[in-house]
């Protein structure tokens, strides 16, 4: 496995709050995705990722290199989107850009207005006069242009518009198809961002609480429909997220692959359906559970 | 020119233009007393364009691009360091120019040297605390400091003028006693700041990287 991104036992203390213990891996050419409600930790996370924010305690190497020893060259090979991204207010869009293209050796002036155009942003605008959504897409395309093989994203999604979601979701996808490009977001919502995350981590008060590769946390988690008394006790007792409706009652297992010889004949007869969860009844299971 | 530094010196040319648009004509030519009043405000004026320069940062910006703290910090200590040996520079010609006149002597160039030097290490000691504690917390300090720094210098004024025998600091024994070789006085106390100035340069460089206060 090559990996891009290594943290060993990350800790960072705050007052009211602490990353705790966290230790991960991320593959080159992946998309990794950090959940987990408010508060959970993913933008303090994603800062020590980012060698935004100093930690008491633990490593993060990226591209084997500590930013202790290369931060300027490790700065240039990520593209970082702050969830609340800060700029020069009393300056324009354009002069921001003029201002961050010495630093990058692969800054791409074309690309970067591209992305303006795609976003409908206005380089003429002064940055006071963005909204969230578009400060957000004029840190998006500063990432985006700088020929990062990392992107680390923290709620890349957010204050986007519907069109716009869908093609940074599809861009995100493809350029992590089409080369080397590693990609790790982080959103308490899994907007889209679900569909593209191929490891997904979830976090909560400051702590792993699950990782997983997506498609086998999917297989194991189910949604299953059932027909009221169709299932025995023992099996209903072990499901969680239960829905009581009028036809019939549905709750989460997190153990399909366990119970499904289980409930073989319960299929066979119609009584009970199994159904694909969505990321976020598994988050909010998750929650609970923790 | 490196982006940061340019967009910092800004402040610090515009301070110093108007440093020396509204006091140096006095310089030029008013007597004894403008030598003892004008470089007081140089302090003032360094300590303005630092505080001007921080209010409008944006260290968390900064961060996310491939500039190490080193490199912050040495830009922002090169504009204080800059602007302080300009002003020095411009006062001691000055200075040197109206010793004919008997207006200026040995002493003014050691006092304005001393002025200047507290002003230097006092901007570097500012911005350092900037990036202990954050610029929203020390805004009030710095503009208190500035505050003060204006009314020492009118009280200073008036007492020259309205109280008999106030003594003149450029004319403090101390500064009399310096002044009989002020030039080499004069590199003393100046190396003596620049080894203040490089440890705070350097006490900046841990600080700004451990802090969050400034992001």
């Amino acid at each position: 496995m090559d990996t891009v991104l290594e943290a060993r036992t990350l800790t960072k203390h705050y007052e009211h709050f602490s990353l705790r213990d966290i230790s991960l891996e991320v593959r080159r050419g992946s998309i990794a995705g950090f959940f987990g409600p408010n508060g959970a930790g993913k933008s303090t996370l994603l800062k020590a990722l980012a060698g935004q924010t100093p930690v008491q305690q633990g490593a993060v190497r990226v591209f084997g290199q500590a930013y202790a020893d290369a931060e300027q060259e490790l700065k240039n090979r990520i593209g970082y989107v702050p969830q609340e991204p800060t700029f020069y207010q009393d300056k324009t869009v354009e002069w921001t850009a003029r201002f961050v293209a010495p630093y990058f050796s692969r800054w791409d002036g074309a690309g970067f207005y591209r992305l303006l155009d795609q976003f409908k942003v206005n380089p003429l605008k002064k940055v006071r006069h963005l909204s969230g959504g578009q400060k957000k897409m004029l840190s998006l395309a500063l990432a985006l242009s700088h020929g990062a093989d990392l992107l680390i994203l923290d709620e890349p999604t957010a204050g986007l518009d519907v069109v716009r979601r869908r093609w940074l979701l599809d861009e995100l996808r493809a350029r992590v198809a089409e080369g080397d490009q590693t990609v790790v977001v982080a959103s308490h919502i899994t907007d889209g961002l679900d569909e593209i995350a191929e490891e997904i981590w979830f976090l909560d008060e400051g702590r792993i609480v699950m990782h997983e590769d997506k498609d086998d946390l999917l297989s194991r988690w189910k949604r299953i429909h059932f027909r009221d008394g169709a299932l025995p006790q023992a099996i209903e007792d072990r499901l969680v997220r239960l829905r009581r409706m009028p036809f019939g009652s549905s709750g989460l297992t997190g153990e399909y692959p366990e119970l499904r010889d289980a409930l073989a004949d319960a299929f066979a007869r119609g009584d009970v359906k199994p159904e694909n969860a969505s990321l976020e009844d598994v988050l909010l299971s998750l929650i609970k559970e923790a | 020119m490196d982006p940061i530094l340019r967009r910092s010196s800004f402040y610090y040319v515009t301070s110093a233009a108007t440093y020396l648009v509204i006091m140096g004509r006095y310089l030029l030519t008013r007597d004894w007393t403008a030598f003892e009043i004008i470089p007081m405000f140089m302090p003032v004026w360094l300590l303005s364009a630092m505080t001007a320069s921080e209010s409008d940062e944006r260290y968390a910006f900064l961060r996310t691009l491939p500039v190490p703290d080193p490199t912050v910090v040495r830009a922002k200590f090169e504009l204080v360091l800059a602007s302080a040996a300009f002003q020095w520079t411009l006062l001691t010609a000055v200075t040197l120019a109206r010793t004919g006149d008997g207006v200026a002597g040995r002493s003014t160039l050691v006092y304005l040297t001393l002025v200047c030097l507290v002003g230097l290490v006092s901007a570097a000691a500012g911005q350092v605390a900037v990036w202990r504690f954050g610029f929203s917390a020390m805004k009030p300090v710095l503009i208190g400091a500035i505050v003060v720094g204006i009314l020492t210098v009118i009280g200073h004024l008036i007492s020259l003028r309205k109280v008999d025998g106030w003594p003149a600091l450029s004319g403090l024994p101390v500064v009399d006693w310096l002044a009989r070789a002020p030039w080499i006085s004069g590199a003393v106390l100046a190396a003596l700041a620049l080894l203040a100035f490089r440890g705070l340069m350097r006490m900046g460089v841990r600080i700004k990287a451990s802090s969050e206060a400034h992001l």
